[in-house]
C-alpha cells in the first residue's frame, strides 16, 4: 500500500516542497560579499545653479532642483550598509551638514536633508569653483570617503588663469568624481529679490566680466590704458557672457583630471547610478544577505507542477485512471 | 498600518494561485459509473478546502517573495522622549577658545567643547527625536527630527569642518521652527540654542518669530558660550548710549527671548565646565515622564509567510497519506 505514494509523483514534488520550506527556517540568510559605496556629495548652491535647463515631468527645473532629484533617486538604488554624507559648496568653500551616514537606516534623514537644500543656505556669493574644490578635497582628506563634487562649472567671477588652484598637494589622496550639472547651451541665470521673490533674470550690468584681482594674464602692451600700478587690466569696461551660464564641460574635465577625480555629466538617475557604482569605489563587504527566496522559489515551482498537472518525467504515474478526468471532476 | 511590498513584480506569480480551482491536485480513480454516487458535502466541504489550502499556500508563498512588510506602525509609550532641535552657531568666532583665542592645544575651541558635550547629551537620550539646524550668515537644514542616533552623531562629527561667515540668528531660529511644523504634537520641544554670540533681529522677522514660538509650543534653551570680555547677556552697560540692540545683540537677544511668554532658560558659560554643567541641567529638566508615539519601522512579514505556506503545504502533504487507491 505504501508503494502507492512513492509512485504518486504529487507525492514526491510536496515532499520536496516541504523540504525546500524547512530549508528556509534551517538557512535564511547566507554570507555573501557585496559591493558597498562610501560618498560625500557636495553640492554647489551658487546662483547659477538656479538656471533652468533640466526638464522634469515636462517642467523646466532649476540644475539644483534636477540634482537634489537625481540624489534622492540614487539614494534608494543604493544597496544597504552603504553610506552618505552631504555637504554644500558656495563662495570658495564647502561645509559639511554631516558625515556619511548608513543608507537604508538614514534614508528618510537623508532625503528630507536633501529636499532641504537650497541656494538659500549659501553663507556668502562668489562661485570659486576650483578653489571651493580645492578646499573640499582637503576637508575630506581624513575621511574615508568619495568625495562627489556636483557644479555646473561656472567661476564668478572668471579666474585669472595667472592664479590657478594647484591640486598637486590633495591628487591621488582623494577619490571621487566631479558631476556637471547643466545644458551646454547658456542660460540666463535668474535673480531674485532680498525677500527671496523671483526678480527677473541677471544682466550684463550685474555681474563682473573678467577678475580684475593681481596681475593680468595678456601681455601689457596689447592691453588699452595699462598701467602696473593703477590700471593692471587697463581702461576698457570688460565685456562678456558671464551673466548667461551653461554647464562648463570642458573646464571641469580639467579640473577633474588635475585633481586626480572622474568626470561625468548628470543626465538621468540611471546614468548617474551607473557612473557611480564603478568597482574603483566600491569596497567588498560580506554581509548577511536574505536567500530565503531561493528554497522558496523552489518551493513554489514545484507546489505549481503539483497543480498545473505537470510531471516532471512523463514516465511518472500519473495514478490510474488519468484518463478519468471529467469523471474525477464531477465526484468532487 | 498600510502593507507594502519589496519587489512588488513577484505578485504577477499569483496568477499560478488559480491553478488548483482547475486541479485538486488528488490522484483521480476510476469509477464505473458516477451518476451512482451520492451528492456529499462532507466530500465537497474536503475538496473546496483542499483547493482553498493549495490557493493559500501559493499565495503566502508569493507574498513571501515579493517581501510583504508593515509599515507606519507605532505605539504609543510613556518614556522620557522629546523632540529636540539643536540649533548650532557655525560662525567663525566658534572655532576660537573660550579666551577668544586660536586653539593652541592646552584649550578648546568652543567648537570643540560643544561637540563633546553635545555627544554626551545625544548618548544620554536614547529616547528623544532629535533635529539639527545650523546658522551662520544664511540658515542651513542639516537633519529632520529623527530617531536615528548614528545620523545625529555624524551631523555633530560634521561640525568638525571649518566655521563658515558671520551670525544671523533670526534666520535660524526660523528654520528651527519650521521643523516642527509637521510634527505631531506629542512630547514637548525643545529648541536648544548653542551659540558664543547673537546679533540684532530685524523687526519683521521679529513679529513672525513671535507668533512662531506660541504657535508651536516651544521651550527654549539658550546656551551662551561666553568669551572672554565680551558683553554677557545679563549684563547691562554703563553708559545708557550703549544699550541698543547694535551695541549689546546679546543681552537684547535674552530681552527678546524673556517677552516671548514661553518657558525659557538661559545659560552663559565661560569655560567647558560650566557649559558641562548647563547641559546637565538641561538633561535634568527634561527628564519628565511624557506620552509619546514611538514609530516602529517597517515590520517584515515574509517570515510570517513562509511559516503559513509551510502549515499549508505540511497539511496538504499529510492529505497525500490518506489518499486511498483502489
Amino acid at each position: 500500500m505504501f508503494s502507492n505514494y512513492l509512485k504518486n509523483y504529487r507525492f514526491w514534488l510536496l515532499s520536496l516542497a516541504l523540504i525546500a520550506m524547512l530549508m528556509v527556517f534551517v538557512r535564511p540568510t547566507q554570507n555573501q560579499p557585496r559591493p558597498i559605496y562610501n560618498y560625500t556629495f557636495i553640492i554647489d548652491i551658487t546662483r547659477s545653479m538656479n538656471a533652468a535647463d533640466y526638464q522634469l515631468d515636462g517642467q523646466a527645473v532649476s540644475r539644483l532642483a534636477y540634482v537634489k532629484h537625481s540624489l534622492r533617486g540614487l539614494l534608494a538604488k543604493l544597496p544597504c550598509q552603504s553610506k552618505v554624507g552631504l555637504g554644500l559648496f558656495t563662495e570658495r568653500r564647502s561645509t559639511l551638514l554631516f558625515e556619511p551616514i548608513e543608507v537604508c537606516q538614514g534614508f528618510n534623514d537623508i532625503d528630507a536633508a536633501l529636499a532641504n537644500v537650497d541656494w538659500r543656505m549659501a553663507w556668502a556669493a562668489d562661485s570659486r569653483i576650483a578653489s571651493g574644490l580645492l578646499n573640499t578635497l582637503q576637508m575630506l582628506e581624513k575621511l574615508d570617503t568619495h568625495v562627489v563634487f556636483i557644479t555646473d562649472g561656472q567661476e564668478a567671477p572668471p579666474v585669472n588663469p595667472r592664479y590657478r588652484s594647484d591640486f598637486a598637494a590633495v591628487k591621488g589622496k582623494v577619490q571621487g568624481m566631479v558631476i556637471g550639472a547643466g545644458g551646454l547651451q547658456a542660460v540666463p541665470i535668474p535673480k531674485f529679490n532680498h525677500k527671496g521673490e523671483p526678480d527677473g533674470f541677471y544682466r550684463p550690468n550685474d555681474v563682473p566680466h573678467r577678475s580684475t584681482f593681481g596681475e593680468a594674464d595678456l601681455n601689457p602692451e596689447k592691453i588699452q590704458g595699462y598701467n602696473a600700478r593703477n590700471a593692471p587690466f587697463g581702461s576698457e569696461a570688460a565685456v562678456g557672457s558671464e551673466h548667461l551660464s551653461a554647464l562648463q564641460e570642458g573646464y571641469l574635465q580639467a579640473l577633474s583630471t588635475e585633481a586626480g577625480l572622474h568626470y561625468h555629466r548628470m543626465t538621468d538617475v540611471e546614468a548617474l547610478a551607473t557612473a557611480l557604482q564603478i568597482p574603483e569605489f566600491a569596497v567588498q563587504k560580506t554581509t548577511a544577505v536574505d536567500v530565503r527566496w531561493q528554497a522558496a522559489l523552489a518551493a513554489l515551482l514545484l507546489v505549481a507542477c503539483v497543480y498545473g498537472g505537470l510531471r516532471p518525467f512523463p514516465s511518472w504515474s500519473l495514478g490510474t485512471g488519468g484518463n478519468n478526468y471529467l469523471q474525477n471532476r464531477k465526484i468532487l | 498600518m498600510t502593507l507594502a511590498m519589496d519587489t512588488p513584480w513577484w505578485l504577477a506569480a499569483l496568477v499560478l494561485a488559480v491553478l488548483p480551482l482547475f486541479n485538486n491536485g488528488i490522484q483521480p480513480s476510476a469509477y464505473p459509473w458516477l451518476v451512482m454516487l451520492p451528492i456529499d458535502p462532507v466530500s465537497q466541504a474536503i475538496s473546496v478546502l483542499l483547493r482553498g489550502g493549495a490557493m493559500a499556500a501559493i499565495a503566502a508563498l508569493v507574498l513571501g517573495l515579493a517581501g510583504l512588510h508593515q509599515t507606519g506602525q507605532s505605539r504609543e509609550r510613556i518614556g522620557y522622549g522629546a523632540n529636540i532641535v539643536l540649533l548650532l552657531d557655525r560662525s567663525n568666532s566658534m572655532d576660537n577658545t573660550f579666551a577668544g583665542k586660536t586653539p593652541d592645544g592646552a584649550d578648546e575651541s568652543k567648537a570643540t567643547a560643544a561637540r563633546r558635550l553635545l555627544s554626551d547629551f545625544v548618548r544620554q537620550r536614547p529616547h528623544d527625536l532629535l533635529g539639527i539646524a545650523e546658522y551662520s550668515t544664511a540658515p542651513l537644514f542639516v537633519l529632520p527630527l529623527t530617531d536615528n542616533k548614528a545620523a545625529i552623531q555624524a551631523a555633530i562629527n560634521a561640525t568638525a569642518t571649518p566655521a563658515l561667515a558671520y551670525t544671523h540668528v533670526s534666520k535660524g531660529l526660523g528654520m528651527a521652527l519650521d521643523m516642527f511644523k509637521d510634527q505631531p504634537l506629542s512630547g514637548s520641544r525643545i529648541v536648544l540654542l548653542v551659540s558664543d554670540g547673537a546679533a540684532a533681529i530685524d523687526p519683521d522677522s521679529e513679529l513672525q518669530l513671535r507668533l512662531a514660538f506660541k504657535r508651536q509650543n516651544i521651550r527654549l534653551y539658550w546656551l551662551f558660550l561666553r568669551t572672554a570680555n565680551s558683553p554677557g547677556i545679563f549684563e547691562k552697560p554703563q553708559d545708557p548710549r550703549d544699550d541698543n540692540a547694535g551695541a549689546m545683540p546679546e543681552r537684547y537677544l535674552h530681552l527678546f527671548f524673556s517677552s516671548l511668554n514661553i518657558p525659557y532658560q538661559a545659560y552663559q558659560a565661560e569655560s567647558p565646565d560650566a557649559m558641562q554643567q548647563a547641559i546637565a541641567d538641561i538633561n535634568r529638566l527634561e527628564h519628565a515622564p511624557l506620552h509619546y508615539l514611538e514609530r516602529i519601522p517597517k515590520r517584515d512579514l515574509s517570515g510570517d509567510c513562509y511559516l503559513w505556506a509551510t502549515g499549508l503545504l505540511a497539511m496538504l502533504l499529510a492529505v497525500k497519506f490518506f489518499e486511498v487507491k483502489r
